[in-house]
């Protein structure tokens, strides 16, 4: 009789094998998520977690550096450093919660393994931003509408980030969690966070004569800010 | 060779988190002076680094301040009341000594510090992205999406340990509305204790126009409900 519910990890021999080092781990998530999440069960996962780390970081600076181009100067550098940065805090404030939420829905996962998922997270993320980077440095070279290179980055983010969380539910459906409602609740926190981290970190696109912003604003004041006629048209502005 | 459940054990804590009915139930009825010690110290760290992001809009050591108060008003709460929830539990049909009366409490408020403690980033990140405490501030938007920040926080957490208490409850009592009979009576005697507590130790988030202090100067004036009843009548005497 088949079995119901979704099939178990490492059920399919070609999961059961390492993941030795990041081009591996760049092809696995792509082509076999379940050979990542079975890999991050097994004793050792620590070392494939900092790959995935690495190349997430790796991949945030590279795409920086795209977004950076809109405004240049100091941006080639400021861009990078913000986006990456900005992604590593958010995952890190919102792992605690995300381990909570997994817990009271009854998942077996431990931090470790939650770990390794939010770091896959990361990194599927952000090999598909570098997958829109030439797609964003084609706009970036052919607009000067600050608010529409913004708008722009938000939806590749947005896109990138739909493909992580799928990753990282599919991940969880596997660790005999009774209820998903923690998750999504946790979700919605997520993405609260790297939104209001794109403001925390402004400019990121535009320019500034301050590395960070002098004036504490929450994202919806800043993003009305923007939309009144502040951030349309100039690059001087901060976004 | 040492049992199994003698040894400290972080791990624990996701157990209780998760709900493990068996092995939660089987804690409560055997003392273990290391378990206790690691639930009073995951109700230290969780409320008081939640208590520290909440008290850091005022000031640096209004944090500190509220770091201690925090856990202060769990374990004073659950000390103070423990005769009492250990006498309203037979009372009310759940047949438990005082040991395992005063573990299960604590077990709850292990598991909303838990949940307090994972909160404190995202809120310390809130406060961090808010603008400086100010009287201004007080009366826009910042302040009141704080303080509803909090209270859907606080309410969630203590929501769960109320939610693993009573499936402890029915558990050990055989009948979800024994547990529902003896939660309530708890929850009633805990919140009173606990509402007093928290007038004493306030304040909290703080305020602009008042000095930075542990206590207020009038903390033992007057109490919590006498406070509520003054307000009612200010609002009722405003439609004489």
């Amino acid at each position: 009789m088949p079995a119901s519910g979704p099939r178990q990890l490492g059920d399919d021999p070609s999961e059961c094998v390492a993941i030795p080092n990041v081009i591996v781990a760049i092809e696995a998530i792509l082509r076999q998520p379940r050979r990542v999440m079975f890999q991050l069960r097994q004793p050792g996962a620590g070392q494939l977690i900092v790959s995935m780390l690495f190349v997430s970081v790796v991949c945030s600076l590279i795409y920086g550096v795209v977004a950076g181009t809109f405004s240049g100067g100091t941006q080639l550098w400021a861009a990078p450093v913000k986006i990456a940065a900005g992604l590593m805090i958010s995952a890190l404030i919102c792992l605690p919660s995300l381990y909570i939420f997994t817990c009271l829905g009854g998942s077996q996962a431990r931090l470790v393994e939650v770990f390794g998922l939010l770091a896959g997270l990361l990194m599927l993320m952000t090999i598909l931003l570098i997958g829109f980077a030439p797609v964003a440095w084609i706009f970036s070279q052919s607009t000067e509408s600050l608010a529409w290179m913004g708008t722009l980055h938000l939806i590749f983010w947005f896109i990138a980030t739909c493909f992580g969380l799928r990753f990282l539910e599919t991940g969880f459906s596997h660790s005999n969690a009774r209820s998903l409602a923690g998750f999504r609740t946790w979700v919605v926190i997520f993405l609260l966070v790297a939104l209001q981290m794109t403001t925390a970190l402004r400019p990121i696109l535009g320019k500034s004569e301050t590395f960070l912003p002098a004036e504490k604003k929450f994202f919806v004041a800043h993003w009305g800010d923007c939309l009144k006629g502040q951030g349309w048209d100039s690059k001087s502005e901060s976004r | 060779m040492q049992a199994p459940s003698d040894k400290l054990n972080p791990r624990e804590i996701s157990v209780l988190l998760r709900g493990e009915l068996e092995p939660i139930t089987a804690w409560s009825g055997r003392w273990s002076t290391r378990r206790f010690a690691l639930h009073v110290a995951v109700i230290v760290v969780g409320a008081g680094f939640y208590g520290a992001a909440m008290g850091w809009w005022r000031d640096p050591q209004q944090a500190l301040y509220v770091a201690v108060k925090f856990p202060l008003i769990i374990l004073l709460t659950t000390a103070g009341n423990a005769l009492l929830n250990a006498m309203l539990a037979p009372l009310l049909g759940l047949n438990i000594p005082l040991r395992q009366s005063c573990s299960a409490i604590l077990m709850s408020f292990t598991v909303t510090a838990a949940i307090l403690g994972a909160f404190s980033p995202l809120m310390a990140f809130m406060v961090w992205n808010a603008p400086p405490m100010s009287p201004e501030a007080l009366s826009g938007a910042t302040y009141n999406f704080i303080k509803l920040a909090h209270v859907a926080v606080i309410a969630f957490a203590g929501t769960m340990g109320n939610a693993r208490l009573f499936q402890l409850l029915a558990r050990l009592g055989g009948s979800r509305a024994v547990a529902r009979r003896v939660l309530f009576a708890w929850l009633a005697v805990n919140l009173f204790l606990g509402s007093q507590l928290s007038w004493i130790l306030r304040p909290f988030i703080g305020s602009p126009s008042l000095p930075v202090e542990f206590f207020r100067a009038t903390a033992l004036h007057g109490n919590f409900y006498e406070n509520v009843f003054h307000s009612l009548l200010q609002i009722f005497q405003q439609f004489d």
